[in-house]
């Protein structure tokens, strides 16, 4: 074979590998099977607010307008989109092209950088606070109904869109007959033996669990008693097994290899359901808390972007998602699918129930990450 | 009697060519394009991400590492990290060298197989492979259910989320670097050396000990600093099988960049990192000629 013909043989086939290894880059979100079939978003009685429209009738988008809505992927982002998304692009005629890597990181680099491409960013608790005002646009409050919001989980530049609870999940063929009752059990260690999966995130409710274990009302949490966490926490670090990610957090506890885990409701009702794993919840003090809809600064879609987080928080298609999973809405008014209501946190609130301190846990997000990480690798 | 010309020796070859005169000539300008690649993404970042790490905050000047020096857990982590490594470093090549040594010694079509299998790993996903060393070692896993069902146990061994299962994982996922270049270099090793020796009456051991061995040296510096290197920037496979205990520094550089935003301090650790890198290097160079290495990772045409 002659040296030419042979050399663009093998650049033409590096040329195609790369394209199939570019190409496979970004999976699917993982598919898991859909929940049982619901007769679409329950109308809830008609809101007195002037901006009524937005909620049921939301005007068309300018052709070709694509919004970037970015999530954390998989079942819950699937849910987000099926309930919210896809309807939306079928009312206005919006494009959407979706990301499942939301991060707060990314925001931050894309504002600095002036590339903003993410139009509605579905981030954690600890984001969209008054100090990160710089990287975010406030809310559209003349669209939003800012009034049915559950109180405290709506600020200027954030809105809940779904709640969801930190729980004690247990696996009930391995804690002996017996249920634990709250997070004192979970460290206990006689009565309960085995693993414990924890949530490896300092502001991911470790030491607020730590701390209502060893007796502390929900109320007195804040501002943290870190060493006094840490001293209980000490009793139990030698089984405590941490997960990075929900995924993880229901292979965990599915697969055995802990007997209880600090867990996202969500997560724990998909061990259970979908996974057909003896996983039951303990839903006494769990902490209710919520992901938020935000929107970069600088994003050209603003206005856009604007009237879809009204649209999605509007009492009649809040509460969409938990047709496919147990998030709650957000929206007082909502009404989420009847089959779901018993696995949503916020039908389980109670006295015991624990709420995070936003403020304070962003304003000592250093001191809190430098103790657990201290605390961690020792 | 006739003087014996001298027996060619495996020799790294310098930058010169045997008349003197200078390799590099006017086809080295072919390598300009690739210069120019790797000082736009890879020099220049580099330098920005230092500058960064004395100007983010703003006028921070020294403070980001006296930060990071001033945090127990972050040293504590850092000298973790070139422990890990080290020890990595040495369980890949004992199981490098003999696999090198046999993958020389064997037929070629069996010597073509071990590479397959050596190779195999190589090309598929990290994560994959960690993943699968996940569900070989934990509680649950492979190894322990069959020797809790066949009785020989009755409680699970723990042989992940400790310093066994990261260095297990890392060493299996190194490996191929260790074993390639060794094997580059012991292929050029005439076995008439070995041979010679023994005619001289050297014992097999001792023939392999003061002939083969010290001829191997390049590929062992050569396979050592690149799975040393490589290992300290690891960070997902020690944290899925390792616990928390384990952390290596490149995982607190993520968290810095991606949760705290602290991009100032994560620049200041990766700056840190890379200088420590670099006194290993030059430790290690003082000890073994790292010129040596050029040889073995390069071809003598």
């Amino acid at each position: 074979m002659r040296p030419w013909f042979r050399l663009s043989l093998i650049a033409a086939t590096a040329g195609l590998l790369v394209a199939a290894c570019a190409g496979a880059e970004s999976p699917a979100p993982s598919a898991a099977p859909p929940a049982e079939p619901s007769t679409g978003t329950s109308a809830a009685p008609a809101s007195a607010a002037p901006a009524a429209d937005v909620c049921t009738n939301p005007a068309p988008a300018a052709p070709g307008t694509t919004l970037t809505f970015a999530s954390y992927g998989g079942v819950y982002q699937k849910a987000q989109r099926q309930a919210w998304l896809e309807p939306y692009a079928k009312l206005t005629g919006v494009q959407w092209t979706e990301s499942e890597d939301s991060a707060n990181a990314t925001i931050k680099a894309q504002v600095e950088s002036g590339q903003v491409t993410w139009d509605v960013v579905d981030v954690g608790n600890d984001f969209g606070l008054e100090r990160n005002a710089d990287v975010l646009e406030p809310l559209d409050f003349s669209l939003i109904h800012k009034d049915e919001i559950l109180p405290g989980f709506v600020g200027p530049y954030r809105v809940a869109d779904i709640t969801y609870g930190i729980v004690l999940a247990y696996r009930s063929d391995l804690t002996g007959g017996q249920v634990p009752q709250g997070w004192a059990d979970f460290f206990d260690l006689k009565k309960f033996p085995g693993k414990r999966g924890m949530y490896d995130y300092s502001a991911g409710g470790i030491f607020e669990v730590a701390l209502m274990a060893d007796g502390v009302a929900p109320k007195d949490l804040y501002p943290l008693d870190i060493p006094r966490a840490i001293r209980k926490l000490d009793t139990i670090k030698d089984q405590l097994v941490f997960w990075p990610g929900g995924a993880k957090s229901q292979e965990l506890i599915g697969s055995g290899e802990v007997t209880m885990s600090l867990m996202w409701n969500g997560r724990a009702w998909s061990a259970k359901h979908l996974d057909n794993k003896p996983v039951e919840i303990q839903w006494n003090q769990q902490i209710l808390t919520a992901d938020y809809f935000v929107v970069p600064k600088g994003t050209p879609n603003k206005d856009e972007a604007m009237k879809f987080i009204a649209w999605a928080t509007c009492a009649q298609n809040n509460a969409g998602p938990s047709q496919f999973i147990p998030y709650g809405p957000t929206n007082v008014n909502a009404k989420p699918a009847p089959d779901k209501v018993p696995d949503l946190a916020v039908s389980n609130v109670n006295d015991t129930t624990a709420y995070f301190d936003d403020e304070w846990v962003v304003e000592n997000a250093q001191a809190l990450d430098d103790a657990y990480n201290a605390w961690k690798t020792k | 009697m006739r003087p014996v010309p001298p027996v060619p020796l495996a020799r790294p070859r310098s930058g010169r060519r045997p008349s003197g005169g200078r390799i590099v000539n006017r086809w080295a300008w072919l390598a300009l394009p690739t210069i120019a690649f790797l000082v736009v993404f890879f020099v220049a970042p580099l330098i920005l991400m230092s500058l960064r790490s004395v100007t983010d905050p703003p006028n921070a000047g020294l403070r980001n590492y006296a930060e990071f020096f001033g945090s127990e857990a972050d040293v504590r982590v850092l000298i973790n990290t070139f422990y890990i490594a080290t020890i990595s470093t040495i369980v890949c090549l004992v199981i490098g060298y003999p696999y090198a040594y046999l993958m020389n010694i064997v037929r070629p079509r069996v010597a073509g197989l071990l590479l397959i299998a050596v190779l195999l790993p190589f090309w598929s996903s990290l994560l994959v492979r960690t993943f699968a060393w996940e569900v070989i070692l934990r509680d649950t896993g492979v190894i322990n259910s069959i020797l809790l069902n066949w009785g020989i146990i009755d409680r699970p061994l723990t042989l992940m989320r400790n310093t066994l299962g990261v260095i297990i994982g890392m060493s299996q996922i190194l490996l191929p670097f260790m074993v390639l270049p060794l094997y580059t270099v012991m292929r050029r090793i005439d076995p008439e050396l070995t041979r010679a020796a023994a005619n001289l009456g050297a014992p097999p051991f001792a023939a392999f000990r003061r002939v083969f061995l010290p001829l191997s040296l390049p590929g062992v510096i050569a396979g050592s600093l690149l799975v040393f290197v490589l290992a300290l920037g690891f960070y997902i496979t020690p944290t899925i099988l390792g616990s928390p205990r384990e952390t290596m520094i490149s995982r607190f550089i993520a968290d810095q960049v991606q949760q705290r935003l602290n991009w100032g301090l994560a620049s200041a650790m990766a700056v840190i990192l890379m200088a420590l890198t670099f006194v290993a290097l030059f430790l290690a160079s003082r000890v073994v000629r790292i010129r040596d290495v050029y040889g073995a990772l390069g071809d003598e045409s």
